[in-house]
């Protein structure tokens, strides 16, 4: 068995894709609120108040707790220094493998409630591919961006 | 200093115009139709405005073309190959000659009857089948300075940089020869006409022609000849046969004529650094593909020509090659005839077969997938055509067979520095990558597949301005880490 790569995103990228799974859940309830009030009105049967509510309740639960959790626990990278090893997925876990060489640039990106929670993402890219590493404190993702950009230099084609 | 500066040749003008005109096809039509119908009002401009339209139209296009001609010039400067173009928006676009990867010629009809070629100059930032530039119309002289102009701009740049190691010299002189040129394949008009007969896009033209006839159909007066002349139905059925028959014959023919167009004189030439590719009846095209920039090598065998021992080989380039990212470097090769001119362009290339199989454990997710979509189907054909809807369950035994073959047919090898794997969508699929070609690699699991222990690799290859996923699907766990251990730099 391969080992898993050591590092995980910074804790704090659990209650920001908890604040996506809160906003997310919103709408789901808004567009449950338009069912109940057509139902009012048109006179439908009662159960489509059931649905309607169990909707929401499941995609809060799904979304906010369950989803996130493992998405969090799964996602762990590593950077060595001939190359970036990358694993992640709820339903299908994928293992990345980026060799240093392939390696065209590096770049960090942070949006707004990145930014209130002080993180930001990381993406590498190939000549071919992107790769992203979504949630690490922004002085980390600052410094590893660093790291691979001077390693990706460095690093020789074996063949 | 002033270099001299270059202009197309004027049949850019026509082949210009007529290039607009296909494009602007569409909405003369709608005009001139439109406009044919009420005419009869008395006013002569209301009568014609279509006419009126549809002329101001065409003149405009010509007009286009002119001045697309009058306004192109090229010329090379600065180690720069330089062009100038458009009339109120001046377009200026220089392109050095070290980042020029290819120039491809096509010998259209207008060309041919005056010697000249169209020049498609490509480079790394091409994209989607778009060249970088394209000179409409040269004289083959003036082609052929171009790329001696670029390739003397190129030795320069060698030798400056290698003057300090006085290797700058001898590799002026490499260059300076012409790099030889042989021939590894061609096709005859024989293995056109098999080409024809064996492509998917025959299927296309089966289902058109199909169509096409189905339309006939109201044609025929069927309702007086079942009222009257019920004897001469069977006549009928006849008809219908002949016809289908004629119809099946002319779709092959056309297929048959479509390949001669496009493939007549089909030739794979290889020298020290390129590829090139001629083919064409009619448009002669001339591809080059510089040998560095392959990414990976296929070998595929539609089922049809399995069966026959033929093949195509694909291979995948980084730079959009006038066809784009995938060319066809063998349209059709005998499997058994295959490895010779392969190898003389590849040398380096394992062309052994993919010997290590997939567990049999893992067979089942080649078709249980297919379930998710397959029992909603069945379940909805079944209600709404009952008792014949229930037929449709025959497609789980296919479907089931078909992912078992799938599974059976793929396979891999790990070579040294190469993999080869093979995997089956409808038709076979032999790929051949290298190791450093793979720009990154991931192997996926599902929580079905841990407890079954097979995983999928996926290696994506660059193809143009995309990626190409090699993949293998449900291979064992720990050869699908091996693949990964062999890919990953610090152990391979």
């Amino acid at each position: 068995m391969r080992k898993e790569p050591a590092n995980r995103l910074s804790r704090k990228g659990l209650t920001v894709w908890r604040l996506y799974g809160w906003l997310q859940t919103a709408v789901v309830l808004m567009l449950a609120i338009g069912a109940g009030t057509l139902t009012v009105i048109f006179d439908w049967p009662w159960w489509v108040y059931i649905i309607a509510a169990s909707v929401v309740v499941l995609y809060g639960w799904l979304f906010i707790y369950l989803f996130p959790k493992i998405r969090w626990s799964r996602w762990r990278y590593e950077v060595r220094e001939s190359e970036i090893e990358l694993q992640h997925g709820i339903f299908i876990v994928t293992r990345t493998l980026i060799p240093m060489v392939r390696v065209q640039h590096v770049d960090t990106a942070q949006g707004p409630i990145l930014k209130k929670y002080d993180l930001s993402a990381i993406s590498i890219s190939s000549a071919a591919t992107v790769h992203s590493i979504p949630a690490l404190a922004t002085e980390e993702a600052d410094e590893l961006r660093n790291r691979i950009s001077a390693l990706a230099k460095v690093a020789e084609d074996d063949v | 200093m002033s270099e001299p500066r270059y202009k197309l040749h004027w049949v850019t003008i026509i082949v210009e115009s007529l290039k607009t005109l296909k494009e602007a096809i569409l909405p003369l039509v709608v005009v001139f139709i439109s406009g044919s119908r009420n005419n009869d009002s008395g006013n002569w401009f209301l009568d014609n405005w279509s006419m009126i339209i549809g002329s101001v139209l065409v003149v405009y296009l010509l007009f286009s073309g002119f001045i697309k001609w009058r306004r192109f010039s090229y010329w090379f400067e600065d180690g720069e190959l330089r062009i100038e173009s458009g009339l109120f928006v001046r377009k200026k676009r220089y392109i050095p000659f070290e980042r020029i990867q290819s120039l491809n010629y096509t010998e259209g009809i207008f060309h041919r009857p005056f010697g000249l070629v169209k020049v498609q100059v490509e480079t790394a930032a091409s994209s989607g089948g778009e060249a970088e530039a394209e000179l409409t119309a040269v004289t083959r002289e003036d082609a052929d300075l171009i790329k001696r102009r670029i390739s003397e701009g190129k030795k320069r740049k060698v030798e400056e940089a290698g003057d300090a190691i006085e290797t700058g010299i001898e590799s002026a002189e490499t260059i300076d020869e012409e790099s030889v040129e042989t021939r590894v394949f061609s096709l005859n008009p024989k293995q056109l006409v098999l080409l024809a007969t064996t492509s998917g896009g025959i299927g296309v033209i089966f289902s058109g022609v199909a169509i096409f006839l189905s339309q006939f159909g109201e044609f025929l007066p069927l309702d007086k000849v079942s009222d009257e002349l019920a004897g001469l139905i069977k006549f009928g059925v006849f008809i219908i046969v002949i016809l289908v028959l004629a119809g099946l014959f002319l779709a092959w023919l056309v297929s048959v004529a479509m390949t001669f167009f496009s493939y007549y004189g089909f030739t794979v030439r290889v020298s020290d650094e390129e590829l090139i590719i001629t083919r064409g009846l009619l448009e002669k095209k001339r591809t080059t593909i510089p040998l560095s920039r392959i990414q990976s090598i296929s070998f595929v065998e539609n089922p049809l020509r399995q069966v026959f021992g033929y093949g195509r080989v694909l291979v995948h380039s980084a730079g959009a090659a006038g066809d784009g990212s995938k060319i066809q470097l063998f349209p059709l090769v005998k499997k058994s005839e295959l490895y010779e001119p392969l190898q003389a362009i590849f040398p380096e290339l394992d062309l052994r077969e993919p010997l290590e199989k997939l567990p049999k454990r893992g067979r089942r997710f080649y078709y249980r997938i297919d379930f998710v979509w397959m029992l909603p189907v069945i379940a909805l054909v079944s209600w709404l055509f009952y008792p014949y809807g229930l037929l449709s369950l025959l497609i789980v035994p296919i479907v089931m067979v078909f992912g078992m073959w799938q599974h059976r047919s793929a396979a891999y090898r790990i070579s040294g520095n190469q993999v080869t794997m093979r995997s089956r969508g409808i038709s076979l699929e032999t790929s051949y990558t290298m190791r450093k070609r793979i720009q990154s690699a991931h192997l996926r699991q599902t929580i079905f597949q841990r407890r079954k222990r097979v995983a999928s690799i996926h290696l994506n290859v660059k193809s143009g301005m995309g990626v190409h996923d090699v993949r293998l699907r449900q291979m064992d766990v720990d050869e699908a880490e091996n693949l990964l251990n062999w890919y990953e730099p610090s152990q391979g």
